[in-house]
């Protein structure tokens, strides 16, 4: 049983008429942390999504944890795919304890998971603090917290370095070592090609849309 | 509890907590209809009897429109990443539909404990024989438009004209709610009957309610 | 072939519809104003019609997920608000004379009408203000699926609101109908049914070219960001 994680062959994405990927093929292998490089606008971030089947293929064919894409069989794979999206999924108004207890809430996982996986984050002692007062890189890191939490079959970063510090870096290398020996896969966003060279198996570069 | 309901109900408190910190709805909406009730009589001759008829018109008006800013809230929009996050969590949309409702409807029950006794106050209406009887009408009534403002700001998240649109959206579609517990008041107040017009509450709640559950996947989409 | 030929057969068929409008005998009750009802009625049956088509393409889209059920949709939401309003209007300049008032809120089917007008002016700002083709077909079908949901319910509220507090009136349009008025009020609803047909087909073509126009020449996104034109150290 060694099904690829992900599989795209000759995906495209229209928003509208306006063509955002046009060509893109992708195997992740288990076990395998694909980097993803390409100039602002050539739809690396539209790439994510349709990894994440949050975006719905125009054209071409996918299949993600075993899941065809644009079908509504991505409902029963979506719980286990983990999204850090460069904007953090967090709620303002909520501390940041409170914001991973309510995530592992929903997803059925227990408020100790959620507390033990903000002080692996090394945010224990800011716990009681609202996120919308806490910096950019600690919202972040509440979302890679969140993947420690819940330990998601296929891991999803965009931006991955954006706003971390060298500290946090080490998160960021943890879950991608859990991922690994899930048998999970990993795709990683960055413009640091230092870091992300260090991080991935291979880089896929994408340019205008297509991979080359 | 089902998986389904512990959902519903996570969501519904989530909503809740936000509204307590941020106080949008009980800071601002609520002060903001309160003035609204006080306002009318100013641009009135002031004549007592003309203000005792208006108190139910006004009453209803103000919770329909406040009612809708209520649901409507900045402060309980989720943003795209917070909705892409819910999505892949597995959250079942229609729970979601059901928790985003509850918490409305809290809150709307709570404007209309606070807007009944300033609306008594200020324009003195004729005393209704039984008032426990309204008690039905009027949560079926905040039932209907927490249902139907969950609908339309789902509908219009993310738009720029949204403050203007999802009221707008939902105020004609509202009308058999308005319809069904001003008329039930009325009703009491003669003495007559009311089982029509519960009825027509009852159905309109149980037809936004069909609506909210066949439209929650579609609606799903609209977030990602 | 159509697109042509559509149009004319409206334009004969309205002339046509006009001619027996004003030809039939007078009503004995309301002299010459019956025949802004033979308008009037027409547009009103089309405008349900138009929304009926409108409900049915929503549903239609959100089951196939096809460009065309949203291009009908929208086309005959726009032909109902516009039938809705001649119903309305000509509604109101023939209530005048024959009520004494324009507007009677003692007739259920005006006000239910005026808000049906509403919902479907709220759909089409909803349409206006969602610029991504997908997001608006799939938005405005939800919205077109609640709104069959709710429409019949606002309709029946206004009714019972009337019937338990005045009982039912009985209205001069209610009473039988003399056959020469009846042929011009069949004739002006097939006319106008033509006009509906044509509208929409040249609405729809309309959007198909508006998308054409669009899609024309759209290199991908990537392709319109080029290297910066600065230079460190200058």
């Amino acid at each position: 049983m060694t099904d690829p994680i992900v599989q795209l062959r000759d995906i495209g994405v229209r928003f509208g008429t306006v063509p955002v990927l046009v060509a893109v093929d992708l195997t992740i292998a288990p076990g395998e942390v694909v980097g993803v490089a390409g100039p602002n606008g050539s739809g690396k971030t539209t790439l994510l999504g349709v990894v994440a089947t949050l975006i719905r293929p125009s054209s071409g064919t996918g299949r993600v944890l075993g899941a065809a894409l644009g079908t509504d069989d991505v409902r029963r794979v979506r719980r286990r795919i983990g999204l850090s999206g460069h904007e953090p999924a967090v709620y303002p108004d909520l501390t940041l304890a409170e914001n991973l207890r309510f995530v592992a809430r929903v997803a059925g996982v227990t408020v100790e998971a959620a507390d033990r996986a903000l002080a692996d984050v090394g945010l224990a002692a800011a716990a009681d603090r609202p996120a919308g007062r806490s910096s950019h890189g600690m919202q972040r890191r509440i979302d890679l917290a969140r993947m420690l939490m819940l330990e998601p079959d296929l891991v999803l970063l965009d931006e991955a370095h954006a706003g971390l510090d060298q500290d946090a870096e080490v998160i960021i290398d943890v879950i991608l070592e859990r991922t690994r020996r899930r048998r999970g896969g990993a795709l990683l966003v960055s413009h640091d090609a230092e870091r992300l060279t260090r991080q991935v198996d291979r880089v896929l570069r994408i340019e205008a849309g297509a991979t080359v | 509890m089902s998986r389904f309901w512990r959902q519903a109900l996570q969501v519904a408190k989530r909503d809740l907590l936000v509204e307590g910190r941020a106080g949008e709805g009980v800071g601002i909406v609520l002060p903001f209809g309160a003035l609204a009730v006080f306002v009318v009589p100013l641009a009135t001759s002031g004549s007592a009897s003309l203000l005792a008829d208006l108190a139910a018109p006004v009453y209803w008006l103000v919770t329909l429109l406040f009612g809708m800013q209520l649901a409507l809230r900045q402060t309980a929009t989720e943003t795209v990443p917070q909705r892409r996050l819910l999505v892949l969590l597995g959250l079942d949309p229609v729970a979601r539909f059901v928790g985003r409702t509850l918490s409305a409807w809290v809150l709307l029950i709570g404007l209309q404990l606070v807007l009944i006794p300033l609306v008594v106050l200020f324009y003195e209406p004729e005393p209704v024989p039984t008032p426990a009887l309204m008690l039905p009408a009027l949560a079926l009534y905040a039932l209907g438009l927490a249902m139907l403002g969950t609908l339309a700001g789902d509908l219009t998240v993310g738009l720029r004209t949204r403050t203007a649109l999802a009221p707008m959206l939902a105020a004609p579609l509202a009308v058999p709610l308005v319809m069904g517990a001003s008329q039930s008041l009325i009703s009491i107040s003669r003495g007559e009957g009311i089982l029509t017009w519960t009825l027509l509450l009852v159905a309109t709640d149980l037809a936004l309610a069909v609506a909210g559950v066949v439209t929650a996947r579609p609606l799903e989409e609209t977030a990602t | 072939m159509t697109k042509r030929i559509l149009p004319v057969l409206a334009g004969l068929a309205l002339v046509a519809a006009l001619a027996v409008a004003l030809s039939s005998p007078p009503d004995v009750l309301q002299g010459d104003f019956v025949r802004i009802l033979y308008i009037h009625v027409a547009n009103a049956w089309l405008a349900f019609l138009a929304f009926g088509v409108t409900a049915a393409a929503s549903i239609g889209w959100l089951v196939r997920k096809k460009p065309g059920y949203d291009r009908v949709a929208a086309a005959s939401a726009e032909i109902g608000v516009l039938f809705t309003a001649v119903t309305l209007f000509t509604g109101m300049i023939w209530g005048k004379p024959i009520w004494g008032t324009f507007w009677d809120w003692g007739d259920a089917r005006m006000a239910s009408t005026a808000l049906m007008f509403f919902v479907y002016l709220g759909y089409l700002a909803l349409r206006r203000a969602t610029p991504d083709r997908q997001a608006r077909a799939r938005r405005s079908a939800i919205l077109g699926v609640i709104a069959v949901v709710q429409v019949p319910l606002v309709y029946f509220s206004v009714v019972l609101w009337r019937t338990l507090h005045q009982g039912l009136t009985i209205r001069p349009d209610s009473v039988q109908m003399e056959p020469a008025m009846l042929v011009a009020l069949l004739v002006n609803v097939g006319a106008f049914s033509l006009l509906y047909l044509a509208l929409l087909t040249a609405r729809v073509r309309l959007a198909r070219l508006e998308e054409a126009v669009e899609a024309h020449e759209r290199a991908p996104a990537g392709r319109a960001v080029t290297a910066p034109r600065l230079e460190t150290g200058q």
